[in-house]
């Protein structure tokens, strides 16, 4: 293959940072229609309650409001569960409709829609819809929900189990009879999310002489809230047109079919005007996807010399009120990724997914992996401290060696059917000693023991993981050429922010030796590009990438036979293609490159994280000082920007460690509805991150990708909490849950004295 | 004193960018609110209350948070957004030190942190390392965690202070 320009490998500048530096760029808010109409949503007020009725004339009456739905003026629909993996019959039973029928069950859940002709009047409007409630029990707590006795959240299902998941591998019972030692915790993540800072919106217009519905504010998966919104309006997807302008952030939680973008779409095909709704952020606290919040019960065998055996885990996986349209993923996620980078003689985990009445949960960056990494991990340190073993030298003991790749799982009877856990390529152990000497582990840690004193304390913590990514089904891409010599990349990805349209830019010119001014990404529009499986996962670069790289090899092969030349003697130059002996033609006779990547079966990558923290002994006050992550990406195509995803997913892992929680009191009340309760790291609470990005190529995929959006949150929650635990003394008390704020670390260290 | 009604109309005489502009708004209506509805998009709105910053403009040289100021309290003032940072094609010191430095992925946050920092190094355009830090706290990048900024900040100070000297 020729590599005309190297671009794959560069660190290109950004495309398209300049209408973000000058204001210029387009948020969804910024998008205006003409006669466009502002919607306020009517929230349930508490988690739990019967509707006994709803009197919407008062806001009626107020001048400029034009309309006032609730659920009796929907038809009844669910919105749907995306991926195939994750929707289940009991799944089913449990959608949320996108206004309360007859119950609410949970604290922000949609009730009324008031539409306005002025946002500020259809706020004012939406206070005056009376709501007649009867309360009802709650159920406000993950591991008890499932018990026998509590209030059912949804009575046709006879319990407030979603789903369950067993694996098992090995013969348990057998390893754990061997043990020298056994540790076990019950480890709690806490319910935490993604917050991007520009909150989400919606606009839908339909077009009076056709009927068409677009609409305006798409992200992450646009295909497939297209095919939502299509089943649930009783509409053919072809007649709906998602648009994706400038996302302020998404990280897993925005761009899912959400109940307000049906509610959108469903007053504008009623209202024939253009209907807009911009969230704001104190419903966004409690609208948008939650995530995180599991228990588990954890123990791990293993030989006295630290070797581990097994381990057994049973957890309770939140998924909130309603199964939202990633289905079962909170539960399935955390189960395929608990067994992690280690030699296990044998695992029984069961992981299983309970209703509680609070804001639905979805997917946040690194979902299900993360709070894997955190529980394992952090028992792991556990056994290290009573078996005397630095917590560095037990996993170098135990990861997956080098040489063992590739390596299944084999998963016994009474497995739940799931994808195969396969790690395919990489180099797990030696990837992990490339994190310890950068970082100066040795060093580190000698260095933690001399400074910490009475007043601070000085603690070092490391996590391994795999993660999944790269998920399929497959991606399509087209490649057209214009006149002027420019290219158009269609391609159905999202952009919210990640740098996407660089990478795929760098690919496709890379493969056509064009330089990037040359190359232009499409994907905003679901019209442009008829198919697409969206940003989730870390997918984009590793199944889009590949998709677009076939496409211009496919562009190169038809230049060449036009031309009567081998494929890699041909060069794409001032709107023509040149062969070697002088002829040329206009590069639009060749017509379109087209390629299509598919990607049957996820790939696992390999990546670990080491923090050191101070803590202050008399505020309790977590600072971390250094943070270093290691992830094998496959294959970097702009290092700069991996660094950077690597960079911000693990600044937002410090967040979820010490800062960040979505606390619900005894009635199921949300605490945290600003971002005064909800706290972001700033700059001042964050170090500056160091990343290592390894690059060990993914077999079967051209590119050799493996995807890093995501990795640099994996392993930090974890690493964090075990260096604090450090900090606090093996002896001292356990770290068993986060976030590890000020007062919780005070509480903690007056356990230990 | 007389009183006026919340969507009662106040007229508002600003200086924007430069410009002068006769603004009519409803008493009630945020600064971010007329700005934006007077087509300067720039200005974000990340919450409405205050804490992240995304809001951030110049009034009379000094940062505030456009959603907590009423767009009749900036009657006379001077107000500079984001869109009068570049001088035509030519981008700002602090615009090209954001894009050289990874100071921004999604770009919400990025028009509140320009004029927060643009803000600060004309004010204090020898504010030491750590005083840009701390100045910078005040808003948030959910993307980026804020270190790539801070640095991108420092950058630009730097060749500000070059171009003095
Ligand atoms: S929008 Fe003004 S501070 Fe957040
Ligand atoms: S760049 Fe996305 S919030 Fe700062």
């Amino acid at each position: 293959m020729t590599r005309v320009r190297g671009l794959v490998g560069a660190d290109v500048e950004r495309l398209a940072d300049l209408p973000l530096l000058t204001g210029a760029a387009r948020y969804v808010a910024d998008v205006h229609r003409d006669g466009e109409v502002h919607a306020r949503i009517v929230r349930s007020q508490v988690a739990h309650a019967r509707i006994v009725g709803i009197d919407t004339a008062d806001a009626e009456a107020v001048p400029g409001v034009l309309a006032v739905i609730t659920a009796d003026d929907l038809p009844d629909v669910r919105i749907p569960i995306r991926l195939p993996l994750a929707d289940t019959p009991r799944a089913r039973r449990v959608l949320q409709p996108p206004l309360a029928r007859g119950v609410v069950r949970y604290v922000g859940e949609p009730i009324a829609v008031v539409v306005a002709t002025d946002a500020y009047v259809a706020e004012d409007a939406a206070e005056l819809v009376d709501v007649d409630l009867d309360d009802l029990d709650v159920v406000a707590e993950v591991a008890t929900a499932a018990d026998p006795g509590m209030p059912v959240l949804h009575p046709d299902l006879g319990d407030n189990i979603v789903s369950s998941y067993p694996l098992h591998h090995g013969d348990v019972d057998a390893a754990f009879a061997r043990a020298d030692v056994v540790v076990r915790e019950r480890l709690r993540m806490h319910r935490h999310t993604a917050v991007p800072m520009e909150t989400r919106g919606a606009i839908a217009e339909v077009d009076p002489a056709t009927g068409r519905l677009t609409l305006w504010g798409g992200a992450k998966v646009k295909h497939a809230v297209r095919a939502a919104l299509g089943e649930m309006l009783s509409m053919e997807p072809a007649d709906i047109r998602i648009v994706e302008v400038n996302v302020g952030g998404g990280f897993g939680v925005r761009g899912e079919a959400y109940p307000e973008d049906y509610l959108v779409a469903f007053l504008a095909l009623r209202l024939r005007r253009p209907v807009k709704w911009i969230e704001d952020r104190t419903e966004h606290f409690v609208a948008t996807n939650h995530a995180r919040e599991q228990e588990h019960e954890l123990e791990i065998a293993a030989t006295a010399d630290g070797r581990l055996l097994a381990f057994r885990d049973r957890a309770w996986c939140d998924q909130g009120a309603y199964a939202r349209s990633q289905g079962t993923l909170p539960e399935l996620l955390p189960a395929l990724h608990l067994p992690g980078p280690y030699r296990w003689e044998a695992f029984a985990l069961e992981t299983t997914g309970v209703l509680t009445n609070r804001t639905p949960v979805g997917t946040y960056r690194g979902p299900g992996m993360t709070e894997a990494a955190f529980v394992r991990e952090r028992l792991l340190d556990v056994l290290a401290g009573r078996l005397g073993l630095d917590p560095a030298e037990l996993r170098r003991r135990n990861l997956i060696r080098d040489d063992d790749l590739p390596f299944t799982w084999s998963l016994g009877a009474g497995s739940a059917p799931v994808p195969p856990i396969s790690y395919q390529s990489g180099a797990f152990c030696s990837s992990f000693e490339t994190l310890l000497e950068r970082a100066g582990y040795d060093e580190l840690r000698r260095e933690a023991a001399t400074r910490s004193g009475d007043t601070i304390s000085v603690g070092v913590g490391v996590a391994t993981y795999v993660e999944v990514g790269a998920m399929g089904p497959f991606e399509d891409a087209r490649i057209a050429p214009a006149a002027d010599g420019s290219f158009v990349v269609h391609v159905g990805v999202a952009s919210l922010g990640q740098g996407v349209e660089t990478v795929l830019a760098q690919i496709a010119g890379d493969e056509l030796g064009v330089p990037m001014d040359r190359l232009r990404v499409d994907h905003h529009d679901t019209d442009a590009v008829p198919m697409g499986f969206g940003a989730f996962a870390s997918r984009s670069t590793p199944v889009a990438g590949n998709a677009v790289l076939l496409a211009a090899r496919d562009l190169r092969t038809k230049a060449a036979k036009l031309l009567g030349a081998e494929p890699d003697d041909v060069e794409f130059r001032d709107g023509h293609v040149h062969g070697p002996g002088g002829a040329s033609c206009p590069v639009q006779d060749v017509g379109e490159g087209r390629g299509r990547f598919d990607k049957p079966h996820p790939t696992f990558s390999f990546g670990a994280a080491l923090s050191v923290v101070e803590v202050e002994r008399d505020t309790g006050r977590v600072r971390v000082v250094r943070h270093v992550v290691v992830h094998d990406v496959g294959r970097a195509v702009n290092p700069a920007l991996v660094r950077g995803q690597l960079a911000g997913a693990a600044s937002q892992g410090i967040g979820a460690a010490l800062l960040e929680e979505l606390s619900y009191d005894e009635r199921a009340q949300p605490m945290a509805t600003t971002l005064g309760d909800y706290r972001l790291p700033s700059a001042g609470e964050l170090p500056d991150i160091e990343v290592i990005v390894l690059e060990h190529p993914a077999p079967g995929n051209p590119l050799g990708a493996k995807g890093a959006g995501e990795s640099g949150m994996v392993g930090t929650p974890a690493a964090v909490a075990n260096a604090v635990a450090d900090a606090l003394g093996a002896t001292g008390p356990q770290v068993t849950t986060l976030p590890l704020t000020a007062d919780r670390v005070r509480a903690l260290l007056r356990e230990a004295t | 004193m007389t009183w006026i009604g919340e969507d009662d109309s106040a007229a508002v005489d600003v200086v924007v960018n430069g410009r002068p502009t006769a603004m009519r708004v409803p008493a009630r209506r945020t600064l971010a609110d007329a700005l934006r509805d007077d087509g300067l998009t720039g200005t974000h709105l990340g919450c409405e209350h205050g804490v992240c910053g995304a809001c951030t403009v110049l009034l009379d040289g000094r940062p505030v948070r456009s959603c907590l100021t009423l767009a009749v309290q900036a009657e006379g003032a001077d107000v500079e957004t984001v869109e009068g940072m570049a001088e035509g094609p030519e981008l700002h010191v602090l615009q090209r030190a954001f894009h050289e430095n990874g100071a921004l992925q999604c770009g919400f946050c990025t028009p509140g942190f320009l004029m927060l920092a643009l803000g600060l190094l004309r004010a204090e355009p020898e504010a030491p390392p750590e005083r840009v830090r701390e100045v910078l706290t005040s808003n948030l990048c959910r993307c980026t965690g804020g270190g790539p900024i801070v640095q991108a900040v420092l950058a630009a100070q730097r060749e500000l202070a070059g171009d003095v000297a």
